[in-house]
C-alpha cells in the first residue's frame, strides 16, 4: 500500500455511513421538516406552503407554557437522575470489593424489564391502594390514601427519575472506572483527603460521563409522553403529549411537524450549551 | 534512637491471608540519606514502600516518622510524598496546578506558593512548561514534573517506586545523575525501589536487599558487594561464580574448602560454627576477580578448557569449564589476549581474598540465569 490512500478509495470508504445518514436521519427529518410548512385541507395533508403552524405556537400562550414547564420537568428529572446514579456509580467503583459485576449487572437490569410493565410498577407503587399507601395506613400513620403521590408531576418526575438512573450510571460508572487508581493514590499521597480527592480528581475526570448521562436523561425526560399519560392526571401533560395527539388525535401531522421542530431546536441548542463542559481540560483549583 | 533518624521500621509485616509480602522489616533511615530497596519482582520492596506511604497498612509491627508512630496515620496526612512509576500526574491539571496540589492541600498562601512553584521548576529544570498539560511531556519531562510536585512542600521523605522504570537505558542513566543530584541539594531523605543493580548500587548510601518479603542485608553498596551476607545477595548483586565444593578445615587462618581436585582457601564465610569438615558448600568469586592466562601471580592456578567467549565492548566475557564446573572470567578489552579461542586450555588464576564461602542450603536462592534455564 501507497503512503497516502488515493481520493476513490476515501470515497468508497465514505458512502456506507454517508447513506445509513441520508436514509435514517437527513430523510426523515427533512420530511418532517417540510411537512412543518404544509397546511391541512378536511382530513388531507395538502402541500402548500404555510408559516401558520409555527404562528399558531407563538400566538398561543397554552403551547409555550406547556413547553417551558416539560423543559423545567426535564431539566430536573436530569438533575435527579445524576443524584441518583452518581453516588450509585462511585459506590459502585470505588467502594465495592466482591460482587461487583453481580451488582453492576442489578444496577442495569430494569433496562431489560419492558418499559410499560416499569410504568405499571410504579402505578401500583404509588396509588391509592398503593404499596406506600397500604404500608401507611396498616402503620396507623394516615386515615385517608395520600392522593399527591399518583396522577400529576410528582409521579412523573419519580418513574421518569427512575427510568434515566441506569442511562446516568453507565457512562458515569465508565468514566469513573477508567480513572488510574494511582492518580488517586497521588491525591491522597499529595494530602488530600477523599473529599478534596472527589472534589479535585475525580469529579473533573468524570465529568465526560457525568455530561452525557445528564444528555441521555434529559433527552428520555423531554420527549417522554408515555410516563405523562399514564401517571400524569390532567395536571401532567408534557410537550410530548402535545405532539402525540397532533399525530394521533387531531391528525395535524403539519402543527405536530412544527411541534417537533421547535422542540428538537431547544434541546440542542441546550445540549450543544451543556457538552461545552464536557472536556477534560480544567481541573477545580482556579488560578 | 539519635535524633537522626527520619525512618523507622520495627518488625514491619504485611500479609494477604496466608500470602505473607513483607516479613519482620526492621531499619533506621537516617536524614538526608538515599536509601534502596531492592530485589527481584515479588520480593516485597514496592509493598514496603507504599505502608510507607500509608497507602497499605502494616499487618504488624510499626513505621515512624520523625519519631512518631504513623502505623495508622491514613497517606494524606503522613509527611512523605511517593513519585509513582508512572508518574501519577493528574491529567487534566497544567504542569503548573499540578506542583501547586500539594500546597494548596497544606493551605500555602498564594504568594508562597508562587514562590515555591518557581523554585522547584528551576531545581528540575523544566522552568519553560508551567502551561502544559502531562499528555505534551515526554516521559522524562513528566518525570521531573512528577518529582517537583513531590518536592514542592519539603516533605520529610521522598518515596520512589521505580522512578526511572519506564524510561530508556540512555535517558535512565541522565535521570539518574539528576536525582542524586537533586537529592544532595535538598538534603531530602530518598527511598528509592528499584530492581536494577547497577541504579542501587551507584546512587544509594544504604541498601537493603529483599526477597520472597525478607531482607537479606542492608548495607552500604561497597558492604553489599563485596561482603553478601547471603548466596542470594552475592548472586543478585553482580556476577558472581558459584562452585560445588567440600568444605576441608575451618580452623585457623581462614578456611579450606576443596574444588574438584584442589585445595583453595577462602578469606570469608558465612557457614556457622558448626559447620564441620565433609560439608557441601559453595565456593563463590566474583568474574571479574577471576584471571584468565594472566601475567599477574595467583594463589591458586586451576587448567581449564575455554568453552565460550563473548565480546561486550569493554570486556570480553570467557566462560571456562573447569573439572566438570563453569567457570566465567571477565576479562577487560585493554588486557585482551587474542590466543584465547574456544577448545584452548587456559590457566585460570584466583585470590584467597575474592573467594567466599557460603552454605550448600542457599543455592536454591540463587538468581541465576543458566543457559539450561532460558
Amino acid at each position: 500500500m501507497g503512503e497516502r490512500r488515493s481520493p476513490s478509495r476515501a470515497l468508497l470508504r465514505g458512502i456506507p455511513i454517508t447513506v445509513w445518514m441520508l436514509v435514517l436521519v437527513v430523510v426523515p427529518l427533512g420530511y418532517t421538516f417540510l411537512t412543518s410548512f404544509f397546511q391541512v385541507e378536511g382530513l388531507q395533508i395538502a402541500a402548500k406552503l404555510t408559516l401558520k403552524n409555527y404562528a399558531l405556537f407563538l400566538t398561543d400562550p397554552m403551547y409555550s407554557g406547556i413547553l417551558l414547564k416539560s423543559l423545567v420537568l426535564a431539566l430536573a428529572i436530569a438533575m435527579l437522575g445524576i443524584l441518583a446514579g452518581y453516588p450509585l456509580a462511585y459506590m459502585l467503583c470505588f467502594r465495592v470489593r466482591r460482587g461487583k459485576q453481580a451488582l453492576f449487572m442489578l444496577s442495569i437490569i430494569p433496562l431489560w424489564v419492558s418499559y410499560l410493565v416499569r410504568i405499571i410498577a410504579w402505578r401500583t407503587i404509588l396509588g391509592n391502594k398503593g404499596v406506600i399507601n397500604s404500608a401507611l395506613t396498616a402503620l396507623g400513620l394516615i386515615q385517608e390514601p395520600l392522593s399527591f403521590l399518583l396522577y400529576n408531576r410528582f409521579a412523573i418526575a419519580v418513574t421518569l427519575t427512575y427510568i434515566c438512573i441506569p442511562f446516568v450510571f453507565i457512562p458515569v460508572y465508565t468514566a469513573l472506572e477508567k480513572i488510574p487508581r494511582n492518580i488517586l493514590e497521588a491525591s491522597s499521597d499529595l494530602g488530600a483527603g477523599e473529599l478534596r480527592t472527589f472534589l479535585n480528581v475525580v469529579l473533573p475526570l468524570s465529568l465526560p460521563g457525568l455530561i452525557t448521562g445528564f444528555i441521555f436523561a434529559f433527552i428520555i425526560a423531554l420527549g417522554d409522553y408515555i410516563i405523562p399519560q399514564q401517571l400524569g392526571g390532567t395536571q401532567g401533560i408534557m410537550f410530548g403529549n402535545l405532539i402525540w395527539s397532533q399525530f394521533g388525535f387531531a391528525f395535524n401531522w403539519p402543527f405536530g411537524a412544527a411541534l417537533s421542530f421547535i422542540l428538537l431546536a431547544i434541546s440542542v441548542t441546550i445540549l450543544s450549551l451543556t457538552s461545552r463542559f464536557g472536556t477534560t481540560e480544567g481541573g477545580f483549583i482556579s488560578e | 534512637m539519635s535524633e537522626e533518624c527520619a525512618i523507622e521500621l520495627r518488625g514491619v509485616k504485611k500479609a494477604w491471608g496466608d500470602v505473607v509480602a513483607v516479613r519482620n522489616f526492621d531499619v533506621q533511615i537516617r536524614k538526608g540519606e538515599f536509601f534502596s530497596l531492592l530485589g527481584p519482582s515479588g520480593c516485597g520492596k514496592t509493598t514496603t514502600l507504599r505502608m510507607i506511604a500509608g497507602l497499605e497498612e502494616p499487618t504488624d509491627g510499626s513505621i515512624l516518622l520523625e519519631g512518631r508512630d504513623v502505623s495508622r496515620v491514613p497517606a494524606y496526612r503522613r509527611n512523605v510524598h511517593t513519585v509513582f512509576q508512572d508518574y501519577a500526574l493528574f491529567p487534566h491539571m497544567t504542569v503548573r496546578r499540578n506542583i501547586w496540589f500539594p500546597l494548596k492541600m497544606r493551605g500555602i498562601s498564594l504568594a508562597d506558593s508562587q514562590q515555591r512553584i518557581a523554585r522547584v521548576l528551576r531545581l528540575v529544570n523544566m522552568e519553560d512548561y508551567e502551561r502544559r498539560l502531562p499528555q505534551q511531556l515526554s516521559g522524562g519531562q513528566r518525570q521531573r514534573i512528577a518529582l517537583a510536585r513531590s518536592l514542592v512542600d519539603e516533605p520529610a521523605a521522598l518515596l520512589l517506586d521505580e522512578p526511572l522504570g519506564a524510561l530508556d537505558f540512555k535517558l535512565r542513566g541522565a535521570m539518574q545523575k539528576v536525582l542524586k543530584d537533586i537529592q544532595r541539594n535538598v538534603g531530602i531523605t530518598f527511598i528509592y525501589v528499584t530492581h536494577d543493580q547497577t541504579e542501587a548500587l551507584t546512587m544509594s548510601d544504604r541498601i537493603a536487599v529483599m526477597k520472597g518479603g525478607r531482607v537479606h542485608q542492608i548495607g552500604t553498596p561497597d558492604e553489599i558487594y563485596s561482603r553478601p551476607a547471603t548466596a542470594f545477595v552475592a548472586s543478585f548483586i553482580g556476577e558472581m561464580n558459584f562452585l560445588h565444593g567440600r568444605l576441608l578445615s575451618a580452623e585457623g587462618q581462614g578456611l579450606r574448602a576443596k574444588v574438584g581436585g584442589h585445595a583453595l582457601r577462602a578469606a570469608r564465610s558465612t557457614l556457622g560454627d558448626s559447620a564441620s569438615p565433609g560439608e557441601e558448600v559453595l565456593v563463590c568469586v566474583r568474574t571479574e576477580r577471576v584471571q584468565v592466562n594472566s601475567h599477574r601471580e595467583t594463589e591458586h592456578e586451576v587448567e581449564g578448557t575455554v568453552r565460550r567467549i563473548v565480546y561486550r565492548g569493554t570486556d570480553y566475557e570467557v566462560t571456562c569449564s573447569m573439572e566438570g564446573q563453569e567457570v566465567r572470567a571477565v576479562v577487560s578489552s585493554v588486557d585482551w589476549n587474542s590466543s584465547l579461542t574456544v577448545d584452548s586450555k587456559a590457566r585460570l588464576g584466583f585470590n584467597s581474598a575474592d573467594i567466599t564461602v557460603f552454605p550448600r542450603a542457599e543455592e536454591q536462592e540463587i538468581v541465576q540465569y543458566t543457559t539450561e534455564a532460558v
